[in-house]
């Protein structure tokens, strides 16, 4: 192996490894608009699914964590951005299916109270 | 003092590989990590999560698997709790979806309970109304025995009545019939009761024995004791002043006898003819006359009044 080979391999590897590192880093270094996006629209979801009223603890930590995101974004931090946006959405699907669920429970409730009251009333009648 | 801290270096060397060495024989995990595991064994024996929300119960399943292949690389712990923040989340979402799922199925079952209710009451009515149809039909029919009975406790009273008008028609009858004999016979009422006289021409003179025109008069007696079988009778005889008192006395008493034994062998019963003689006693005329002596010569059966003993002389 020459001198002017052993330069080329090393400067290919070089080459290869630079690729390899941009690689890896152009998920991480690419905006997370695409994530923040998605995560706005779950909070929104989640605030007209009534979240607001009926899941307060996790609809607020979802739109702190956004708003953090947007800042995250607006410094192009974009893997602090991105990793907010994840918890904001995971936080928001939580509020979203607690408020969806509190208003099914309470519907079932108010149904059950009248099966109740009108079982009542066939006792009486007997 | 050269030769020592080569020995030095390899000490330091060796406590650092230790150190290390321990650091990574702990497996890595956080408190949050820990949560999110036992969020998930708890989601995962909940069958309502399993039946009502499996799809997020898989993206939850997912979420903790990259948790925990960051804590079986040993990750930072930041990193890691980032992992399980996610993942707790997401169970937690399971939970609450399944949670709505049970709750949308209860309300689409509560219109079939609610039907299933009101079926029950609408059976219930319709038997109390069954039973009450019932009762008042066995009250109607207790009613309608009750008079039945009434019905024949009537017809038993009428009849008994017409039992009762029957008897004393009867009883009146009898009476008649017993007045029209003793009219015949010539029997005088009295307070010891109707006295029938059978005079001396009756007997052969001087004797106990009865004349055919006597034993008529007594077979007509007979016939009235048979009609009227609580009445008895009591054969008195007597005779005129003439004549020793013992004969007088004996005559009497034979008369008397022969009277009863006529009255028996036309079938009354000996025990409701009773008989005495008085000889010359309870004359009816002087006896200065033959006529009068005749009369005097008798025997007077007394009838007893219906159910009352005769009274003596």
């Amino acid at each position: 192996m020459t001198n002017q080979t052993r330069i080329q391999l090393t400067k290919v590897l070089c080459a290869a490894a630079v690729l390899t590192l941009a690689a890896c880093a152009s998920s991480q270094k690419a905006p997370a608009t695409a994530d923040v996006a998605v995560s706005k629209n779950a909070v929104e979801n989640a605030v007209s699914a009534g979240a607001a009223d009926l899941a307060p603890a996790e609809i607020n930590l979802a739109r702190e964590k956004m708003m953090r995101a947007n800042a995250a974004l607006a410094a192009k931090d974009y893997v602090l951005a991105r990793e907010l946006a994840t918890q904001a959405q995971a936080d928001a699907k939580l509020a979203q299916s607690k408020a969806t669920s509190a208003k099914a429970t309470a519907a079932a409730a108010a149904l059950d109270a009248d099966l109740r009251v009108l079982r009542q009333e066939v006792e009486r009648a007997k | 003092m050269k030769s020592t801290t080569p020995m030095l270096l390899k000490s330091v060397a060796l406590a650092c590989a230790i150190m290390l060495g321990a650091c990574s024989s702990t497996p890595t995990t956080t408190p949050l990590l820990d949560q999110a595991r036992g969020d998930f064994v708890a989601a995962n024996n909940n069958p309502q999560i399993s039946s009502y929300a499996p799809l997020e119960f898989k993206q939850a399943s997912d979420a903790l698997e990259l948790a925990n292949a960051a804590a079986a690389r040993r990750d930072s712990m930041n990193d890691i709790d980032k992992l399980a923040y996610i993942a707790k989340q997401k169970i937690a979402t399971a939970r609450e979806v399944a949670r709505t799922k049970g709750a949308e199925a209860d309300i689409a079952n509560s219109g079939k309970v609610r039907d299933q209710v009101r079926l029950e009451a609408r059976t219930a009515e319709a038997d109390r109304a069954k039973a009450a149809a019932a009762a008042a039909q066995a009250q109607a029919a207790a009613a309608q025995s009750q008079a039945a009975l009434a019905q024949n406790q009537a017809a038993a009273a009428v009849s008994q009545v017409a039992d009762a008008e029957a008897r004393t028609r009867e009883a009146q009858a009898r009476a008649a019939a017993l007045e029209a004999m003793m009219v015949d016979l010539q029997a005088k009422k009295t307070e010891r009761g109707m006295v029938i006289t059978i005079g001396d021409v009756l007997f052969a003179s001087g004797q106990a024995t009865l004349t055919q025109p006597g034993m008529a008069n007594l077979r007509k007696l007979a016939d009235v004791l048979a009609q009227n079988p609580e009445r008895t009778v009591l054969v008195e005889g007597f005779t005129d002043s003439v004549g020793a008192a013992a004969y007088n006395q004996d005559l009497s008493e034979r008369r008397a006898a022969a009277v009863r034994t006529a009255l028996t062998g036309m079938g009354v019963a000996p025990e409701r003819v009773a008989m005495k003689g008085y000889g010359k006693a309870y004359p009816v005329a002087n006896n200065d006359t033959p006529g009068n002596r005749q009369l005097n010569r008798r025997v007077e059966i007394v009838l007893s009044n219906s159910g009352s003993p005769i009274a003596p002389r």
